[in-house]
């Protein structure tokens, strides 16, 4: 049982991620490496207002309150996004290039914002453990306080891209990924749309980097790394299994996707004959079966899976 | 529908493989015990560290296979794969979690809270820092023993006056270690020299910027300029500049010399503070973390030969050569 809600708070809180990669790699079709860097910057900016506690942050962050915390986070992913954007768009940089000369920046940018390769904040408020949360969970609950607070997050998350992706700019946004001529000819800027898709995109990756950190406790350079592999897998994983189940929105899928990848971990972890150092090649072959799994018998394999 | 079986297939393994470790612990005579370890990643000093920590608790009477099982697990010095351990750890309700290096420590440290599993941690340098000492946690620091390194570069190399460090720019125990180096070099007429790199592809670049500034060099405990310490030593090799390590295994690879720890040590002190713990006669929370007092001098006589240097009196019955 505790497995499983393990599972489930790490699949959570990494849905959020996958969200924000699904909105550049299957709405934009635009492979955004940035999201390796503007993950630890979510949790680097988290890092920084929560421990520093010099007059201009505690006004800012109302005395450091975890969730106004988590909107500048926000709005950081978004700046790093725009970076990204402007590079592609206005410089006509190659969309790998722009991600990547984001990405190398960031890693000196969240180490001085940070201040530190690893700040922990265990003795801090976050937006699980705090005096409000304290009072609002009974005893009984307080064992599902990470994954409820978890799974507020990410459905209203979900709730609110799958609003946004009903409005005009959500069908230009989606139109720009799939067909630009079409959006040139409704006379607006292709550009623009790009722009505003990393934007969102970055800005939700970087909130899921702050609730991480908040939850594990402590900041970590590192933690970025691989950041993109992980968030595309739950991507791909989602939207392959739930392919023929044209009632759940691709949002919803990428949500599973998240819980399912990090289930085969779990239990990739845990298949007893192998040494500790074969975890990943388990997680591989974990990985190929689901996939294998819900192509089902009849197709062949398609090129862009 | 076969997605769905597959789905459930996989959801299933991940139930009872975690179950299975809770029922072993019950039919015998004597109380037995279940701990888990998690290790930041595979790496030749912290397998040591883990080799110790299983001699120390045997020391202490927890054998395993005996009354003891042990779960190990390695993060693969991922911080995601990290916390995945730890709650997986403490979801099994576990006696006591060993934690090899900061990442690991931190993490379950932090997922363990909850449930009051002890967690008892090796290869910290800064538990300070790491917030690491209050709540339901000790353990070992691997912290260098930077002035005993200084003395011995000071003895070595009468004239010396820059020493070089590299240091990864992510690892937040070399930043601490270096800010040491600096604040007692001028004890010793020395000077500081760092240069950051941010990975093993940046090593041998930095190398050959810093070789024109310095006279000699050392190692802290930095992986990342550690594992590059080949390319290092070649080129410092052709410049005739001295390199000194930070514990035994550098040194066995062509570093003059170094005061360092011993990190089997580390973990046998680590393992016997576990052994007091899963006994019940001291709440980790009570025990302060350790650190050891006396380093250990490696020498490497073939590598000194080449320099032409020699070890003044006063250490030569505590050194050991380790020259192939």
């Amino acid at each position: 049982m505790d497995i499983f809600i393990g599972i489930l708070e790490q699949g959570m809180i990494y849905a959020i991620l996958a969200l924000g990669i699904y909105i550049t790699y299957k709405i934009l079709n635009f492979p955004d490496l940035t999201v390796d860097g503007s993950f630890p910057l979510g949790a680097a900016v988290t890092a920084y207002l929560m421990t520093n506690s010099g007059d201009f942050v505690s006004v800012i962050t109302l005395s450091h309150n975890p969730y106004i915390i988590c909107v500048y986070a926000l709005i950081a992913g978004s700046i790093a996004g725009l970076v990204t954007g402007i590079i592609h768009v206005k410089f006509n940089i190659r969309d790998l290039i722009s991600g990547i000369i984001t990405m190398t920046g960031l890693y000196s940018i969240n180490l001085r914002i940070a201040g530190s390769a690893n700040v922990p904040i265990f003795n801090y408020d976050t937006i699980f453990s705090n005096s409000l949360m304290g009072s609002i969970f009974p005893e009984s609950l307080l064992k599902y306080k990470v994954i409820i607070i978890a799974t507020i997050i990410t459905l209203g998350t979900k709730i609110i891209l799958d609003l946004y992706l009903k409005t005009k700019s959500g069908f230009l946004l989606r139109a720009v990924g799939n067909n630009q001529v079409l959006v040139t000819t409704l006379a607006k800027d292709s550009g623009n749309v790009k722009i505003l898709g990393l934007v969102i995109g970055n800005a939700i990756v970087s909130l899921s980097g702050s609730i991480l950190m908040q939850q594990q406790g402590f900041f970590e350079i590192t933690m970025g790394t691989g950041t993109m592999v992980l968030g595309l897998a739950s991507v791909i994983i989602g939207t392959n299994v739930f392919k023929k189940a044209k009632f759940m929105k691709a949002t919803t899928s990428v949500i599973f996707g998240s819980i399912i990848y990090k289930a085969a971990m779990s239990a990739a972890m845990d298949i007893s004959f192998t040494k500790a150092s074969d975890m990943k090649l388990v997680t591989a072959i974990l990985f190929l079966v689901i996939l294998v799994f819900s192509e089902g018998k009849k197709k062949k394999v398609k090129a862009d899976a | 529908m076969k997605k769905i079986i597959g789905l459930v297939l996989i959801l299933a393994i991940g139930l009872f493989t975690g179950c299975g470790t809770d029922t072993q612990a019950t039919d015998a005579e004597v109380e037995q015990f279940t701990i888990g370890i998690t290790q930041f990643g595979e790496h030749g000093s912290l397998d040591n560290c883990r080799e110790g920590f299983i001699a120390g608790l045997a020391e202490e009477g927890f054998v395993e296979g005996e009354n003891l099982t042990i779960i190990y697990e390695n993060a693969q010095f991922d911080n995601g794969i990290s916390n995945q351990i730890a709650q997986n750890f403490v979801s099994k309700k576990l006696d006591l979690i060993g934690a090899i290096a900061t990442p690991v420590a931190q993490s379950s440290f932090n997922a363990a809270k909850a449930k009051d599993i002890p967690v008892v941690f090796t290869a910290v340098t800064d538990p300070v820092a790491a917030m690491l000492t209050e709540g339901n946690v000790t353990g070992t620091s691997d912290k260098l023993p930077v002035e005993a390194q200084l003395k011995l570069i000071r003895a070595m190399l009468p004239e010396a006056k820059n020493i070089g460090i590299l240091y990864t720019t992510s690892e937040v125990n070399s930043l601490s270690t270096i800010e040491e180096y600096k604040t007692l070099a001028g004890n010793y007429g020395f000077e500081i020299v760092d240069m950051g790199v941010s990975a093993t592809a940046d090593v041998p670049l930095a190398v050959d910027r810093i070789l024109p500034q310095i006279d000699a060099m050392t190692n802290l405990t930095d992986n990342t300029v550690v594992g590059s310490l080949p390319v290092i030593l070649e080129k410092a090799n052709a410049k005739a500049i001295p390199i000194f390590g930070s514990e035994i295994e550098q040194v066995k690879l062509g570093c003059i010399a170094s005061e360092g720890i011993e990190y089997v040590e580390l973990g046998k002190q680590t393992g016997r503070m576990a052994a007091q713990i899963l006994r019940g006669e001291k709440e980790a929370d009570d025990i302060p973390y350790e650190i050891i007092e006396q380093s250990s001098l490696y020498i490497n006589t073939s590598v000194m030969e080449e320099f032409g240097l020699t070890l003044a009196e006063e250490y030569l019955d505590r050194a050991m050569d380790v020259a192939k």
